[in-house]
């Protein structure tokens, strides 16, 4: 019995070592693998922000005093809104078509008598509604900004009869609120999922294409240990990935690594067992390698990229997505990646991310090898 | 009476017409190609015109109320009740607080301190805590401005009832009275699902005709059709038609399906739209034809795809806003084709632009377009010569 495990063993290693040469020998597999995550990190760590300054507004001063302009001197000083001329007559949608200006203000006439007659004053903001995130934006600088103008104006009156109430706000774990933090386990994840499963489904289905899988089969390898000996180098490759991707955020974008570093490469090749076997899923369905990138793009990267809660926060999904959500192994590992690297968790707080990693994994390798079996009998 | 014809080369347009009849018939024939290339892409705008919603709403927040009086209470429920902050439960103490938010079980903690109604009351400062959950930077953001403006709200209010108890003026106030153009209630979906769109389509027609390309080479089947009378350049036209009508039909079904499900407006020019469409085609399916052009196997030709994909959608404004990036940054968004058909896209859907807004971004698709078509075509020739 293990006489047959050793050699069984020996084979699968055969196998591995001659799929690693493959590897080696193709730079534009190692580069996908090792220099695109890279170049990724780089692009997705400056690329995706939403913080937005300089947001061009269209002002128009239809009061034309000394208080109505240190109101627009008070809107622009910070730097996060920025004045444009031309919200003249109705002038500002085509500001807004052309994208030269994301809002338009305008101080009325009267602003100044107003405000020395003690009475209300409306400053009128028309915002670029098509891009909702970057209207929240506008709209709450702007009225963050205009409050600020206001207290500043009435502060002598305001501050003898009540003193202020203050907010401390503490951001725990990433204070300066940077995007970078929260793309790059998000990323880490991406990047596994595309090397896991595109590289084994590409692979696996060129075999079927060139009918060279049939040629594998004839030779006294076993056909399990065919598959277990195409999918380890690519196992070490994602693993080596995942070491980079956290290396280079480390480095590149100061994240942290609070938890356990073993932690967080049990959870990523939990991840890597089922990725891989969805890869041999979809090489086995898809026959060919034009159905099988299409396949496993729609299957594994595109779900990995909108539902697993790396970019787009899970909560805000309508019911039916958020339980889709639930099968997409991809949420567990970005989940269990943000709480190692950036809460320092522990097993006792991620255990259900790793049960659902290891169901999943299972689930999918059974799925995989019958057809597998199937395809062949 | 006719005589046989002496045998010569058909028609440009007779041998134009065979490759597209042949090539489209091919196409068509491939159900898993056809599924994969037609349904796929409306079934993923459905999912993900969902699934993408950046609101900030319901964040759970834990209230660690040291005061317990109804004060402090009153305000803990008035700030939760507001929609952007939605009750977890409540904490003894800071440190429990702060051990929930490790957890995961909440998202942000109130913290009032003890003496806070006593404090409001006789007019003393007071200062109120509010812990962030920062991994997600955006709702962290959001929470924080909601507590902010609940307690700046409350200290003028109160200043104010002061003064008019003291029998003072009013003091002035300014209120800013926002309106919101094309989409008042702020939803995503009519941003995202064109751009979602403009991204699916990259993949559908770089991705497919770049690996077709070299599937065709990898069997020698291309080399084969070029000892036909046929001329390598109708033939290339031929081979990429089925692919421009393809992205054509997509268009209009996710544009039809974003306007019935999504209720995305169409308000400016339709043929502003199909010229951008056009355009945007010819530079995918260059870039398409170029990656072939380079890769000897279909896997290569895959990810030289994916490695134009990748960056393009990053860089397109599609999920970020392009201003929100790096001076630099934005200089390379120029060269992006995508970039420009997501702004004609959302130009003419949203904000009812025409030829006048969009000209800019119509001409450096033009320009792209031409440029990569070239440089394609003739390492297209150079390699079968």
């Amino acid at each position: 019995m293990r006489e047959r495990l050793r050699r069984s063993l020996v084979r699968v290693g055969a196998m591995a070592a001659k799929e690693t040469q493959h590897v080696l020998r193709d730079p534009r597999t190692l580069y996908m693998s090792l220099g695109m995550p890279v170049v990724l990190l780089f692009l997705f760590g400056y690329g995706l922000s939403f913080d937005l300054d300089r947001i061009p507004v269209a002002v128009e001063d239809r009061d034309h005093t000394e208080q109505s302009r240190s109101l627009l001197d008070a809107l622009t000083a910070s730097g996060e809104l920025e004045a444009v001329a031309g919200a003249e007559a109705g002038a500002a949608e085509a500001l807004f078509r052309r994208g030269e200006a994301l809002a338009a203000l305008v101080v009325p006439e009267g602003y100044a008598d107003d405000l020395s007659n003690r009475r209300g004053t409306r400053v009128q903001l028309l915002v670029d509604g098509a891009d909702a995130v970057v209207a929240n934006q506008v709209l709450s600088k702007a009225d963050a900004l205009v409050r600020a103008e206001a207290r500043r104006l009435l502060g002598p009156d305001l501050a003898d009869v009540a003193p202020p109430i203050q907010v401390r706000v503490f951001t725990l774990y990433n204070p300066e609120g940077r995007s970078a933090v929260f793309m790059v386990p998000g990323l880490a994840v991406y990047l596994l999922a595309i090397t896991a499963v595109l590289l084994t489904a590409l692979t696996i289905a060129g075999e079927w294409e060139r009918g060279s899988m049939e040629q594998l089969f004839a030779s006294p390898v076993g056909r399990l240990e065919i598959v277990l000996g195409k999918l380890l180098p690519y196992l070490v490759l994602g693993i080596l990935e995942l070491q980079l991707v956290v290396a280079f955020g480390a480095v590149a974008f100061d994240l942290p690594i609070r938890g356990n570093g073993l932690l967080l490469f049990a959870f990523g090749a939990m991840f890597l067992v089922g990725m891989l076997g969805q890869g041999l899923l979809v090489s086995v369905v898809a026959r060919n390698q034009l159905v099988a990138t299409q396949a496993g793009a729609l299957s594994a990267l595109l779900p990995s990229l909108l539902l697993s809660g790396m970019v787009f926060p899970i909560e805000n999904m309508p019911a039916v997505l958020q339980a889709l959500s639930r099968v997409v192994p991809a949420r567990y590992l970005v989940h269990a990646l943000r709480g190692i690297l950036l809460k320092g968790n522990g097993l006792d707080v991620l255990w259900p991310d790793l049960v659902a990693l290891v169901v999943f994994a299972f689930a999918v390798i059974v799925l995989a090898t019958a057809r597998f079996q199937r395809r062949l009998a | 009476m006719s005589t046989a014809p002496a045998p010569h080369r058909p028609s440009a347009r007779v041998q134009l017409a065979a490759v597209f009849r042949k090539e489209v018939g091919q196409t068509i024939r491939d159900r898993r190609v056809m599924f994969l290339l037609m349904v796929a892409p409306l079934v993923q705008t459905v999912v993900f015109g969902f699934a993408v919603d950046f609101d900030v709403d319901r964040v759970p927040t834990l209230v660690a109320d040291g005061d317990r009086s109804s004060e402090s209470r009153s305000h803990a429920r008035r700030l939760l009740a507001d929609g952007t902050l939605a009750p977890a439960g409540s904490a003894g103490s800071v440190a429990e607080a702060e051990r929930a938010i490790d957890r995961g079980e909440a998202a942000a903690a109130l913290v009032l301190p003890r003496g806070l109604g006593a404090d409001l009351a006789a007019g003393r400062p007071a200062t109120v805590q509010v812990l962030l959950d920062g991994t997600d930077p955006n709702r962290a953001t959001v929470a924080g401005a909601a507590a902010s403006r609940y307690f700046g709200d409350l200290g003028e209010r109160m200043a104010r009832e002061r003064l008019a108890a003291r029998g003072m003026p009013e003091p002035a106030r300014i209120d800013l009275v926002p309106r919101i153009a094309y989409n008042p209630e702020l939803r995503s979906p009519p941003f995202m699902v064109p751009g979602i769109a403009a991204m699916l389509l990259v993949i559908v027609t770089t991705l497919t005709s770049a690996m077709g390309l070299a599937r065709e080479r990898e069997m020698g089947t291309l080399e084969q059709v070029l000892v036909t009378p046929l001329r390598p350049l109708l033939l290339l036209v031929g081979k990429m038609a089925p692919f421009v009508v393809i992205g054509l039909v997509d268009v209009m079904l996710l544009v039809g399906l974003g306007t019935w499900l999504f209720d995305i407006p169409i308000r400016g020019s339709p043929a502003v739209f199909l010229a951008a469409t056009l355009l945007y085609l010819m530079t995918t399916l260059g870039v398409g034809l170029l990656i072939s052009t380079v890769s000897a196997t279909q896997q290569q030709a895959f990810l030289g795809g994916f490695l134009f994909a990748m960056p393009a959608i990053i860089l397109s404004g599609v999920m970020t806003p392009i201003r929100a990036m790096p001076e630099w940054l934005q200089l390379v968004t120029r060269l992006n084709p995508l970039r420009y058909f997501v702004e004609v896209m959302r130009g003419v859907l949203l904000r009812g632009a025409g030829f006048g807004d969009l000209w800019p971004q119509l001409a450096a698709l033009a320009v792209l377009g031409a440029v990569i078509l070239a440089v394609a075509t003739s390492r297209f020739h150079k390699r079968l010569a």
